[in-house]
């Protein structure tokens, strides 16, 4: 093994030895992709409209009741009675731990046989991006990456404070904080709409693997 | 049959394989089309992918330390890197590991790498059971075929031919939907993943500077795969790192545009190590197998560019030979434009000698490309390379004859005149509808895999005079 480390990097040591094979590269500024977008664009209105193009069911709130009550109202009319669920801390408002108990929904946790009869995954996220309605969800404690990827459904709640334009914005903004949560999270997930398949024919068909449905419940708070 | 004889024989099967050439036309228009208009969106295209060629280039120019950077912050994160040579030695290592752990079932998502190495025969013939994870993956390989696409592996087939094989092998009652298809699969594969004690996947982007892997996708296969076993071992070709995340936010604009359409694919998945301690889920062992199979001797010649590919395959979709035969007639992993460069430079060009000229060097593949590799180009020097191993003298004697005539003619304006003549005479009597199928004698090589055009009545150097006399007496007239 150390031998094959050994052979392979002084290889490509060798190969360099001549010079840089491609000096041009350098001078090229990458720190940010050239994508344009709209300055004055409203984020939370574009994201709704990308999440609802790939699939993805928007619920919007005014209040934290109201958001519970679009959470219930998923959880009910699928019919859920077992659930995976982030820890209460990592949700973005209180009440659902309560909601659910009220509602005689189990949370459930353990190995991949148990968690496998959940009907539906609860998660807050740490940031959602307008430009491409994607979620950004880091693993931690209290924060399974299963629950948003084993159930048939996935409800995710978030704040509309949390939303930030594009992905280079994710990375840029605070690139120091980022390198280290990077670091501490064993995973980081971008969803972006319901699991998806284009294999047979190229023809997009919705809930492959992953999620069938995926619904996120907005708490406007802005 | 030698190794250009049966790439001829392998086209000629392909392009009368009409199913193939229904699955062809409608899945590299869709793909081709999804490519264009994600692309026009970002008016800045152009610079962007100037951008991502940089970020690649930039990470080639300094691979041993960025690899060396990658495997330090990998341990620190609590993983352990393994480094492989050939893909033998890859698949050794994996074998090692599965019989540390006690591995009986595994699930993979989509790895090209480990089709270079042959992974699953190697696992299989070990009585681990091996399922690939990945919906058009999983197809094939009920199927026992290779993939014939590096982003679509089942593009080759039909929906009735994926039906019919999901009906025979495991009774999936007969539909025309792929929903349907697709939902079937579903259920099969679920118990896949709950069972499986280590899960295998490829990495499409390794980040040096956090020791983290990057890995997109869209149906959930590989994200299940790294997350639902015990053990995660994720497989790279050496040349997949980069050295920053800045770079990183440059390639995610552009993969999954080029590749499929879309601005972000629905899972982007960074794993950095295994599952932390006070974190619920996740694997508790995580490997890096880094794979070299030939890549270090490409970073040293002229075709080191071609390392920069990011596997996106617009260059597959836009290729006029690959739209007509397909993937599998190229006979290994990598098919298309980027495949016929990279298929002769790692496995030895001996092994692939037609696929340099399986290409019209029309350059729609360089000008699909995100990181704008010279495709065209590179394979010209190949060819340059493959008549340079070619010893000239064991070429036959009317090859030999034949290109000393041809050179003799052309230093010779007379004669290249005179030349011209006979044949604008001889190939108008021999063609039909303005082709020829079949030429006489030695000439028949030619026509066996292609048309040869007849001469125009007229040639260009006639033409042109015409056309100086008409112009001149014009500018006459109108004195
Ligand atoms: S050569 Fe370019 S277009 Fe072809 S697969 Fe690689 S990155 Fe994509």
């Amino acid at each position: 093994m150390t031998a094959a480390r050994t052979e392979i990097l002084s290889k490509l040591r060798r190969a360099l030895a001549a010079g840089t094979p491609f000096p041009q590269a350098e001078t090229v500024d990458t720190s940010r992709p050239v994508v344009p977008i709209n300055p004055d664009e409203n984020l939370l209105a574009r994201f709704c409209s990308e999440v609802e193009r790939v699939r993805g069911i928007i619920h919007l709130a005014d209040s934290t009741d109201a958001a519970l009550a679009a959470l219930r109202s998923v959880l009910h009319s699928n019919d859920v009675t077992r659930t995976m669920c982030w820890d209460a801390p990592h949700l973005p408002f209180d009440g659902v731990t309560n909601l659910l108990a009220t509602q005689g929904i189990e949370i459930i946790a353990g190995t991949n046989e148990v968690v496998e009869t959940a009907q539906a995954g609860i998660t807050g996220c740490d940031w959602a991006i307008a430009a491409t309605g994607t979620l950004v969800l880091s693993s931690g404690p209290g924060r399974s990456r299963m629950a948003s990827l084993l159930p048939p459904i996935h409800v995710a709640l978030m704040r509309s404070s949390q939303l930030i334009p594009r992905l280079e914005d994710w990375v840029a903004s605070r690139y120091a904080d980022r390198l280290q949560q990077i670091r501490t999270s064993s995973n980081i997930t971008f969803i972006t709409g319901s699991s998806r398949t284009s294999d047979i024919e190229m023809q997009p068909v919705f809930g492959v693997h992953g999620p069938l449905q995926i619904h996120i419940v907005i708490l406007k708070d802005v | 049959m030698n190794a250009s004889n049966s790439f001829k024989s392998s086209v000629v099967v392909a392009l009368d394989d009409i199913q193939l050439q229904t699955a062809l036309d409608r899945g590299t228009t869709r793909a081709v089309n999804g490519r264009i208009s994600a692309m026009g969106e970002t008016s800045a295209a152009p610079e962007l992918r100037a951008q991502a060629r940089a970020a690649r280039l930039r990470a080639l120019n300094q691979l041993p330390e960025l690899l060396d950077t990658l495997e330090r912050n990998v341990t620190a994160n609590g993983g352990a890197v393994l480094w492989a040579r050939t893909g033998a030695e890859a698949n050794d290592t994996i074998l090692q590991i599965c019989r540390e752990h006690g591995v009986r079932r595994v699930t993979k998502g989509k790895s090209m790498v480990t089709e270079e190495s042959g992974l699953n025969h190697v696992l299989e013939a070990h009585d681990i059971e091996i399922n690939e994870s990945d919906l058009g993956e999983y197809i094939i390989q009920l199927a026992h075929e290779p993939p014939s696409h590096i982003v679509f592996p089942m593009l080759h087939k039909t929906k009735e031919a994926t039906a019919e094989l999901l009906h025979e092998k495991l009774g999936m009652p007969m539909t025309d939907k792929p929903e349907d298809m697709t939902r079937f699969v579903r259920g099969v594969m679920r118990r896949k993943y709950i069972e499986a004690d280590l899960g295998i996947s490829g990495v499409n982007f390794a980040i040096a500077e956090t020791g983290t892997i990057i890995t997109v996708e869209n149906e959930g296969n590989n994200r299940l795969s790294c997350s639902t076993p015990k053990i995660h071992i994720a497989v790279m070709g050496l040349e997949k790192v980069l050295a920053t995340w800045h770079d990183w936010t440059t390639l995610a604009q552009l993969l999954p545009r080029s590749a499929t359409g879309q601005r972000m694919t629905v899972y982007t998945n960074l794993m950095s190590g295994p599952k932390r301690e006070h974190e619920p889920d996740g694997p508790e062992k995580f490997y890096l197998l880094i794979l070299d199979n030939g890549r270090s001797d490409m970073l040293a010649g002229e075709f080191a560019e071609s390392l920069a590919c990011i596997r996106c395959g617009a260059c597959l979709n836009v290729c006029p030979v690959y739209q007509n035969i397909g993937g599998h007639a190229y006979g290994w992993v990598y098919p298309g434009p980027i495949g016929s460069i990279v298929s002769p430079l790692l496995q030895g060009i001996q092994k692939a000698p037609s696929l340099p000229y399986a290409s019209s060097l029309c350059g729609a593949c360089q000008a699909a490309c995100p990181v704008d590799i010279a495709i065209p180009d590179m394979l010209l020097k190949l060819r340059r390379d493959l008549v340079k191993v070619h010893d000239p003298a064991s070429a036959s004697l009317p090859w030999r004859i034949g290109m000393r005539a041809w050179r003799i003619g052309m230093r010779s304006p007379l004669l290249y005149r005179i030349g011209g003549k006979l044949a604008a005479v001889g190939t108008r009597l021999l063609a039909r509808n303005g082709k020829i199928t079949r030429l006489p004698g030695i000439l028949g090589g030619w026509t066996k895999s292609r048309d040869f055009p007849a001469f125009p009545a007229e040639s260009f150097r006639e033409r042109l005079a015409q056309k100086k006399k008409r112009v001149e007496s014009q500018s006459r007239e109108s004195e």
